[in-house]
């Protein structure tokens, strides 16, 4: 059967475990992946809004979610008080995370679903940061309204509260922004002229057509270096207020002394002038500065996101009855309960015998867990089960997630502390060339008493020594880097990660979802079945959304081509151990073996893997192993590290029995099971005290924190929000191999910016004593400071021209 | 020469510092704060696109008209 694509989503799956369409008057059909899929695809439909597919271009999105939201606690009193605000005018406002958000066309379909809603006055979504503001009459919608409707196109929104910090930032982002762009734009046009200008030196040019352009120039320079370049003014004083000599004072001295020796040109010395250096020097600095403060802002964001995953009420029970209280109100003993997809707000005791839980926040994996009486139940992990009731054994503060959420919120202050060696070299530097010129200057002006010729050898030493070429050694090298691996889907978040990763010497890898596939696949079936005993088998599969129960869907839907249709009675889900039903006087069991064995049937399948069994009327048909399957390319990966000598480690959540059993299968000797978020977190910490440059690869949110400590996260393009946000390098398309060949572009890239540094060093050498004994007019010393740019630049083109990896 | 040349920068220095004064105002109002959606633009400026933003300013004035003779109304009540 062939692949067809899901009408809503996009996505390709195989024809037959599709839902169809015919229309009657339409002579296409419509292919469904799920019934979510299909809803909201009517929905669309019927609002008008099918202007989204046309939208979505070639881009997925991912199905609806199918959990059960209750959304009545937006409309409770406390959360209003926390959350929404009233504006001058009387309306509601409130700050949203969208969560789902994968391409312009799904914030365009969420603004127009939202502006189409009676009651609401505005919403704007944010592409870059998913965060929405949504404005709305309290007297003719509700809050819960407005989310149901998100809910309903298959999106999820969580508050945030929008912090003083927040708005600081945003307004920062757009200042710089703005200078930013005033910068560019005054540089452009003097290049412009400069061009003239130069043209001019050798074709010749009049003195009053020389006093123009020299005018153009000031023009811009002076709106560039006192509006651009203030900030660098503003950082250099507070630096000298407090006492220290910062790049600012250095950027803003250097720029200051060019632009007054200029003026000089321009009021009738004779000379050249040096507008256009002045003008570069703040425009090439204030870009590393906006990137710096986007940075910060895009910290702040992923802290928003992960803050809004935290539960805002929980419902106590108490001798009166249930009350909703916020986390803060909860005390160790109180009984806490969670309904069927909500999170546990605390960590605390089961008091009931029969739970489920999905704790893949904590452990990463994706099969539910049992919980009887007296087991731990841990805060962030979701109820997947029936409604359930635990005592509080800690408060929010000391629980698994408040802890989490802390240590995330401390790792991403404290994040970019990675060596910017060439930053420190550059300001040693220049402070060097600063008291070299002023050294030249004296020793000039007292030997020779000549102001202008001394002012103009001092000019040159700095233009010169300017450090263009050794700031551009490892920026240019790494951008090259960066834009190569980008072309085979290697995502590096920032380009000094390439240095740090070529350094790496151990690599921490997550099991579940990195080495693994981390979806269960059937590995072997013990007995064939009948047509009829094969349809009833997946009758029965096909009703319940237990991932095993979805992987034998999905094994036998590629096995077999026909599989015959049968309707079921009495279908009953047995809590976390299969399924039970009926058809024609035929009593149907499937699942693990307590099922089995408490209706009296014999199991004697003893198996390491997951197991499933199908039987009849008391009597076993088949049996089948499942397991996560291994990625393609795992073992190679394992093998190019051990060759390279970089150490590698698996560190997962997961039973020891299990983690061994891949970890041998794919050649890594070193294997830690059984580890919590914070104890990986700790792990990576404990190797990094020890000295070692440290790489995490992980994808899920229990690696979240693990990556937030590592010198270089990366996470599988497919993995959680969170993992995403964390990571510095992301591999778009999953692939393991994707991760040997960021390594080899890094210490490709690295050994570049290792030979670039040693060529600026060396010109430097060579040409600054030249400058200082009076052999070099400033124009001979621009000229000589380009040359030396490109001869960086050239050498860092050649990093791409190795093709093979 | 002189003087055609000075025309031209003049009016070449006008234009430019009217499309800065331009860019200044467009970014203080918030224009490029978000910058993949500001990239994706063009494909949300189709004639439905600009019909749905003409209806919706006109439902922004319905409303907060219609709030602040609700406003109006409590005021007098309560006076």
């Amino acid at each position: 059967m062939s692949n067809v694509k899901c009408s809503h989503c996009q996505l390709e799956f195989d024809e037959t475990v599709m839902i169809i369409e015919v229309k009657p008057s339409e002579t296409s059909k419509l292919f469904f992946c799920c019934n979510g899929c299909q809803g909201v695809y009517h929905l669309l439909k019927e609002d008008g809004l099918d202007g989204f597919y046309d939208k979505m271009r070639n881009e997925t999105i991912a199905p609806p979610l199918e959990t059960e939201h209750d959304s009545s606690n937006f409309d409770l009193e406390s959360f209003k008080q926390r959350y929404i605000k009233i504006d001058a005018e009387g309306f509601s406002k409130i700050d949203l995370i969208i969560e789902g958000i994968h391409c312009a066309a799904c914030v365009w379909l969420n603004e127009k679903i939202l502006d189409k809603t009676e009651g609401v006055l505005d919403a704007t979504i944010n592409f870059s940061n998913n965060k929405a503001k949504i404005t709305w009459d309290d007297d003719t919608i509700q809050l819960s309204e407005i989310i149901d409707k998100i809910r309903s196109i298959g999106y999820n929104a969580y508050p945030y509260d929008r912090t003083e910090e927040d708005i600081k930032a945003t307004d920062a982002k757009r200042d710089y922004f703005i200078r930013m762009g005033v910068a560019i734009f005054g540089s452009m046009n003097i290049m412009m002229i400069g061009v003239a200008k130069y043209a001019g030196l050798f074709s010749g040019m009049t003195d009053s057509i020389l006093h123009m352009v020299h005018v153009v120039e000031f023009i811009f320079s002076t709106i560039v270096l006192f509006y651009s370049g203030w900030i660098f003014f503003k950082g250099a004083y507070f630096g000298l207020k407090n006492r220290i000599i910062n790049m600012d004072l250095l950027v803003s001295a250097g720029a200051t002394i060019t632009y007054i020796y200029s003026l000089f040109i321009l009021f009738g010395m004779k000379g050249h002038s040096y507008f256009d250096s002045v003008a570069m020097i703040i425009t090439f600095v204030l870009v590393g500065k906006y990137l710096e403060v986007i940075g910060k802002k895009s910290a702040m964001d992923t802290m928003d996101k992960i803050k809004s995953q935290v539960p805002i009420e929980a419902t106590l029970i108490t001798d009166g009855g249930k009350k909703v209280v916020s986390l803060d109100e909860i005390i160790v003993g109180d009984i806490i309960e969670v309904k069927h997809g909500e999170k546990a707000s605390v960590d605390g005791k089961s008091i009931v015998g029969e739970a489920t839980f999905d704790e893949s926040s904590l452990s990463g994996e994706s099969l539910p867990i049992e919980k009887g009486k007296g087991d731990n139940i841990y805060s962030g992990t979701i109820n997947s089960g029936k409604v359930m009731r635990y005592e509080a054994t800690k408060n929010y503060a000391n629980s698994t997630l408040s802890t989490m959420v802390n240590l995330l919120e401390d790792a991403l202050a404290s994040k970019p502390k990675i060596e910017e060696m060439t930053n420190e070299l550059s300001k040693y530097f220049s402070i060097m060339i600063l008291l070299l010129a002023g050294a030249t200057y004296l020793g000039w002006y007292f030997y020779s008493g000549d102001f202008e010729h001394a002012l103009i050898t001092m000019i040159a030493v700095i233009v010169i020594a300017c450090p263009c070429a050794l700031a551009l050694a490892t920026p240019i090298a790494s951008l090259i880097g960066v834009s190569w691996a980008s072309e085979r889907g290697l995502l590096f978040k920032e380009a000094k990660f390439i240095e740090t990763f070529a350094k790496a010497t151990t690599v921490v890898v997550d099991k579940t979802g990195t080495i693994t596939e981390g979806k269960l696949t059937v590995k072997s079936q013990s007995e064939e079945l009948s047509s009829e005993d094969l349809g009833l088998l997946y009758a029965l599969v096909d009703g319940s959304i237990h991932p095993v129960s979805k992987a034998i869907k999905k094994y036998l839907n590629k096995k077999f081509e026909t599989i015959e249709h049968y309707e079921l009675e009495n279908i009953e889900q047995v809590h976390a151990q299969g399924v039970s039903a009926g058809h024609s006087e035929k009593k149907l069991l499937g699942g693990n073996s307590k099922l089995l064995i408490a209706n009296g049937v014999k199991i004697e399948l003893e198996s390491e893997y997951t197991e499933y069994h199908f039987a009849v009327d008391g009597l076993l048909l088949a049996s089948f192993e499942l397991e996560d399957s291994l990625k393609e390319n795992s073992a190679e990966l394992i093998e190019y590290f051990d060759e390279v000598g970089v150490e590698i480690i698996m560190a997962t959540g997961d039973h020891e029995k299990v983690a061994s059993r891949v970890a041998q299968s794919v050649g890594i000797k070193t294997v830690h099971a059984g580890m919590s978020p914070l104890d990986k977190a700790d792990f990576i910490s404990t190797l990094k005290e020890q000295g070692k440059t440290v790489v995490m690869v992980g994808d899920g949110i229990n690696d979240a924190l693990a990556l937030s400590r590592a010198d270089v996260a990366i996470a599988m393009g497919s993995g959680a929000d969170v993992a995403l946000a964390m990571s510095d390098v992301v591999i778009l398309n999953d692939s393991l191999k994707g991760i040997k060949d960021s390594f080899v572009i890094s210490k490709r890239t690295y050994r570049f910016i290792k030979q670039n540094l040693l060529l600026s060093l060396v010109y430097n050498i060579l040409t600054i004593p030249i400058a200082m004994a009076g052999y070099v007019i400033p124009l001979v010393a621009a000229l000589s400071m380009s040359l030396s740019s490109l001869l960086v630049v050239g050498n860092s083109a050649r990093i791409k021209l190795k093709k093979e990896i | 020469m002189d003087d055609v040349l000075q025309l031209e920068l003049t009016v070449g220095l006008f234009i430019s510092f009217t499309l800065l004064l331009l860019f200044v105002w467009s970014a203080k109002s918030g224009d490029f704060d978000d910058t993949k959606k500001m990239m994706d633009g063009m494909l949300f400026d189709s004639p439905d696109d600009l019909r749905a933003a003409v209806e919706k300013e006109n439902k922004q004035k319905e409303m907060k008209a219609k709030k602040a003779k609700q406003k109006e109304e409590e005021r007098t009540k309560s006076l």
